[in-house]
């Protein structure tokens, strides 16, 4: 190709702790081009996206930077070398006007130095045209939509001189139309001969707007192809690649009656909508999707977190519903939720503590603590589901991810409940405690509970459930059979089921 | 407290509640000693005397009434500033019930409690339901309360010619002890078994560690912050009649700064201004502390020849309960410099391909 590319990177390595998120990642990007970067989530992109802003250091692996190796980047070197990175959210300051938002970002700090205003506003203007922006630099951020504020954080990357350009998601809360202006300004970008690398979760915008597109999965790039040589079930067999492997504990259960039957529901608070799927007991319903399909969004409407104000929710065959987590708890749902350490554990309480905490009402009906009974409980839950812990009494924080999220779990299974989510039961966890999660939920099932299991893990969620329901735009698309084809539930994740992938 | 890892005897004895204890100890000895003497007529004064103690008990009930109220109030990570005018409020409520109202002490007294409550639970409202900061909400009915109690004496009248047999719970003795101390102990037993026994006490120590934990955990956290502030007003109109009863009278500028004290108290007795942990029986360290360190000042020929005693104690309860605060972050930050330096040499990465 021409010259020396603007970004080259080599045999990239990233670990954290014991997991290992990038394993050696090539990748090129030129001058005027335009190149998607594609993976299902936990591939590596927003590690690769972090090492390349300075954010992280890689443990191995070369950057090479307009033919120039690049040992030790930091922030601030990446934004001298000319990296800006365009996120999801706009970080501006609202309360200040779009011309002091440049000016923060692009004037040298220095004290006692006069503003300069009438020469903050003409570069302003001068940023904004370029990118034919319609603008008032004299605007307060709070003031403009978020698309605007798209084209703020661009016309920032502008002025510094960017020659790279990052854009992670652009267009995941933009309107078709607002989409419309923003590729205008990718494609202005273009050619003003400034690299972009684009990600993105909609194949189709990546077909408009990308000349070449690179597929991680598991932490490796995969493929580098033109996108003119290369159509949609080409890149979900990328993405997708692997075979579910054979390490997930057989369904040995059988779905017995409808334990939660949901019929158009939906909460205008968190966009999730029209959504109707059954829920039997006996069986492990997942939830399959990519980040932002509305997976956890329903989960916090049926734990009564996000109450629902559309459709109906049954369980047991009345119809109920579910004004607060009290409520669903009453019910019999349980919830362990996504994010362990600040949800799912306090981790400055003993163990015990965290594991009676859903069951005060049972297990101390007169109110009065029974720290015995408390702790004969733990140790039961310790046992039973193989807590590695030196006491009840240690605070939860004393313990690995793996282990945090079985006390969790113990938490929600201590009320006995009919209907269990868990959201992301293993993310970071271990290898080891991963399966044994997974067993976990597999003998609940067997018992005769109604699990519905969100999953990232496209593997987990196929190899675990009875039934795959995929979400995506926080409505379901579609409801797939258990072991279903990955390039399937993929396929209907990305919304583009009707073209039928691979 | 109970949130502790493994509770062998030097963690029990190097505890904040124990050394609090070493402090109390240490402080009432050197009062003892140096703050008793022998008047010209050979009768022992000074600290050393049991008229004194009883003086110091006396006069902690009040303060240390309201610094159990916000022993829980501050276990959730919230704060109360208003009970101290509520004090003021409630006694010239209870002063008018009785005296312009025609309602027996008893009632009157009833009626007070039932006020203080619902006074908290304007706190309550405001923070649960608006979800207002806390540190706002009762800095406004801190004035409120305050210019309530003002208007309604027009900043003049005082409520006074109480019976003996009321003045007798604010300055006599029951059972060997003054009688108001009896009062403030079953508070102190109330609200001690209330956060250490009881369900309710661990669902506001999971709320101040963790709001959204609690509420991921289906704890009513709501409700729960309600029944804290409603407690809160409760004891502040129990201090308001104890108050009355002590000096004979109620007037408006009742318990005036006493908030202050008691959050000293309270944080000196171990309680995380953060919310979570923290115990009633530290509450209760604190608040003898500062109060033998108070009286203790007074009864020092030096403080005495310099009539200082005021400002040296405020000076010397300010300088304990930094000292106690920084001993608090001290092991923690201690820890993670360590932790720092250890990550400062990793064993560096070398980016070779």
């Amino acid at each position: 190709m021409s010259p020396a590319p603007l970004l080259q990177l080599r045999q990239l390595v990233k670990n954290y702790g014991g997991v290992r998120a990038l394993r050696g990642v090539d990748f090129d990007l030129h001058a005027g081009e335009v190149h998607a970067l594609l993976g299902e989530n936990g591939a590596g992109k927003s590690t690769l996206i972090k090492i390349v802003t300075g954010a992280h250091q890689p443990d191995g692996g070369t950057i090479t930077l307009a033919g120039e190796t690049v040992t030790a980047l930091t922030p601030a070197t990446a934004r001298t070398l000319g990296i800006a990175c365009i996120y999801q959210q706009p970080a501006l300051f609202p309360d200040l006007t779009v011309a002091e938002n440049l000016a923060l970002r692009l004037e040298p700090a220095a004290a006692g130095r006069r503003v300069d205003w009438p020469a903050r506003r003409t570069r302003a203007r001068e940023l904004l045209a370029r990118l034919g922006a319609a603008i008032d630099p004299e605007a307060e951020v709070r003031s403009l939509s978020m698309p605007e504020q798209q084209l703020v954080e661009i016309a920032c990357a502008l002025g510094s001189g960017a020659r790279i350009v990052i854009m992670d998601e652009p267009t995941a809360s933009l309107t078709q139309k607002e989409q419309h202006l923003l590729f205008a300004v990718v494609r202005e970008l273009r050619q003003s001969s400034v690299g972009v690398i684009y990600i993105s979760h909609r194949l189709e915008e990546i077909f408009a707007l990308a000349d070449r597109v690179t597929v991680l999965r598991d932490g490796q790039s995969v493929g580098t192809h033109p996108v003119s040589a290369i159509n949609e079930a080409g890149l979900i067999r990328l993405m997708v690649g692997r075979e579910v492997s054979q390490i997930y504990p057989a369904s040995e259960s059988v779905a017995r009656e409808v334990v939660l039957s949901l019929r158009g529901v939906g909460c205008a608070a968190s966009g999730v909508h029209a959504v109707s799927f059954d829920v039997r007991a006996g069986e492990v319903f997942g939830l399959g999707g990519l980040v932002g399909a509305g997976r956890t969004e329903l989960a916090r409407v049926l734990f009564g977190l996000t109450p629902a104000d559309a459709g109906e929710i049954t369980l047991n065959g009345q119809r109920v519903t579910l004004p607060s987590p009290q409520a669903a708890v009453a019910h019999g749902i349980a919830y362990v939720p996504e994010d362990r350490r600040r949800h799912g554990v306090v981790l400055e309480l003993p163990i015990a503590h965290n594991m009676t905490m859903a069951i005060h009402r049972h297990l101390f009906p007169h109110t009065w603590l029974r720290f015995g009974a408390e702790r004969g409980l733990a140790r039961e839950f310790i046992r039973d589901l193989a807590v590695k812990c030196s006491s009840p009494d240690a605070p939860g924080a004393s313990l690995s991810g793996g282990n945090q999220q079985k006390v969790s779990l113990a938490r929600w299974l201590a009320t006995k409940p009919k209907l269990l989510i868990l959201d992301e039961p293993t993310q970071g966890v271990d290898v080891g405690a991963k399966s044994e999660i997974h067993k976990i939920v597999r003998r609940l099932a067997k018992d005769g509970l109604a699990v519905i299991l969100i999953s990232s893990d496209l593997p987990e969620v196929i190899g675990l459930s009875d039934r795959i329901g995929v979400m995506g735009g926080g409505t379901l698309r579609a409801i797939l059979p258990g072991q279903s084809d990955p390039h399937v539930v993929m396929s209907a994740a990305l919304g583009t089921a009707e073209k039928g992938a691979a | 407290m109970t949130n502790s890892v493994k509770r062998d005897w030097k963690s029990v004895l190097l505890s904040h509640e124990m050394l609090l204890l070493y402090v109390l100890v240490a402080e009432w000895l050197f009062f003892f000693f140096a703050g008793t003497t022998t008047n010209r007529r050979g009768v022992i004064v000074g600290f050393g005397t049991l008229d004194r103690q009883f003086d110091i008990l006396r006069h902690s009930c009040e303060i240390g009434l309201l610094a159990l109220a916000l022993t829980p109030v501050i276990i959730t990570a919230g704060i109360d500033l208003s009970v101290g005018s509520l004090l003021g409020l409630c006694a010239i409520l209870f002063g008018k019930l009785w005296h312009d109202g025609g309602l027996s002490l008893p009632l009157a007294a009833f009626l007070t409690l039932g006020i203080g409550t619902l006074a908290g639970g304007l706190n309550a409202t405001l923070i649960t339901a608006l979800r207002l900061p806390p540190l706002i909400v009762t800095l406004g009915t801190y004035s409120l309360f305050r210019g309530l109690a003002e208007a309604i004496t027009h900043g003049a009248i005082t409520y006074t010619d109480f019976p003996a047999s009321f003045l007798f719970l604010g300055q006599e003795r029951w059972l060997g002890l003054p009688a108001q101390a009896w009062l403030f102990l079953l508070v102190a037993v109330a609200v001690w078994l209330l956060m250490h026994r009881t369900t309710f006490g661990r669902g506001f120590r999971t709320i101040g560690f963790s709001p959204e934990g609690a509420r991921y955990a289906g704890l009513p956290v709501g409700r729960r912050l309600a029944l804290v502030y409603m407690l809160a007003g409760f004891i502040a109109a129990v201090a308001a009649i104890i108050y009355t009863a002590r000096l004979g009278q109620a007037k408006a500028d009742a318990g005036t700064g006493y908030e202050l004290f008691a959050i000293t108290a309270v944080v000196l007795g171990g309680t995380s201004i953060f919310g979570g942990s923290g115990s009633v029986h530290g509450t209760l360290l604190g608040v003898a502390a500062i109060a033998v360190l108070k009286n203790g000042l007074a009864c020092l020929p030096v403080v005495m020849r310099l009539n200082a005693a005021e400002e040296m104690s405020g000076l010397l309860t300010g300088a304990l309960l930094l000292l106690a605060l920084t001993g608090s972050v001290l092991p923690k930050m201690l820890s993670t410099f360590r932790a720092h330096r250890h990550a400062a040499q990793p064993p560096s990465p070398s980016p070779s391909s």
